[in-house]
């Protein structure tokens, strides 16, 4: 548990006796110390551990764990796993590329959650569609991968800005006219899963 | 010295609904899932949003004690 969830824990807990002793003796609100007692919990404190709370689920909305919580987003899990060097996600993932606890939302920063408004209904149609709808046999993203996501952490770093091939098609890659992925093709693949040989990650 | 049962009673009311959406706000934070965000807001944030509103209401038409003349 983290500091912040201590202190979110702590908030709630500290509110939720304060509610109770303000409603189980209401004459304490009679007098000026009262009133401000009440105010404390019955405004101050709840709202303070639902924006807390909010922080919370969207820190916990980049996890891996998050965003592999729904079935049908186990095999691009198991895509980080597959002991394949050109196999682009995993070799990211098994080489601490992306921090293996976010690694979904490194490569993905503007789904759903985290992206404008239209992303964010998406995200709630996925939802539906989880629980209540047919799930489609291919899954892709709305619009083509943005290069913005590669150049993050690539553009500067020496091996990438070096290479002939880089150099020569550097200003396409920076304005997406040509996709990263035209190149470095094997992303998730996940109905190439079947038979392929998994890394087994050391747990320390 | 005793409350109006009626500020009692919504002052109850107030601090249930507080009380269960903190509950269910707390419990959806154990559960790394799409779903519980939504439970978070669509449920917990609703009824203490309602517990606000219940409190704010409350001490918006609660008539103030009036000074005593005699002081």
């Amino acid at each position: 548990m983290s500091y912040f969830e201590e202190a979110l824990a702590a908030v709630v807990l500290v509110a939720i006796a304060l509610i109770s002793l303000v409603a189980l003796r209401p004459s304490l609100s009679a007098a000026r110390g009262g009133r401000i007692l009440a105010f404390l919990a019955f405004l101050v404190l709840p709202l303070l551990a639902t924006t807390m709370g909010l922080y919370a689920h969207m820190e916990q909305s980049k996890t891996t764990e998050f965003c592999l919580s729904c079935h049908v987003m186990e095999p691009y899990g198991r895509s980080l796993q597959v002991d394949d060097a050109a196999w682009l996600p995993a070799q990211h993932y098994q080489n601490n590329r992306i921090p293996r606890d976010k690694a979904c939302f490194t490569c993905h920063t503007d789904y759903t959650m985290f992206g404008d408004v239209n992303a964010k209904l998406r995200g709630l149609r996925h939802v539906y569609v989880n629980y209540l709808g047919e799930i489609p046999e291919k899954i892709e993203l709305y619009e083509p991968y943005n290069n913005r996501e590669c150049l993050h952490c690539h553009a500067g770093a020496r091996t990438f800005e070096e290479s002939d091939l880089h150099k020569e098609m550097r200003a396409d890659l920076g304005s997406n006219a040509t996709s990263c992925l035209e190149c470095h093709d094997a992303v998730h693949n996940v109905h190439e899963l079947e038979g392929k040989p998994s890394w087994k990650e050391a747990r320390p | 010295m005793e409350a109006d049962p009626r500020l009692a009673r919504r002052l109850r009311l107030g601090g249930l609904l507080l009380g269960l959406g903190l509950l269910i706000e707390a419990a959806t934070l154990f559960w790394p899932h799409p779903t519980a965000f939504l439970v978070f807001l669509l449920l917990g944030g609703v009824l203490v949003a309602a517990g606000v509103f219940v409190y704010l209401f409350t001490i918006a038409t609660y008539p103030s004690p009036r000074p005593r003349a005699d002081l």
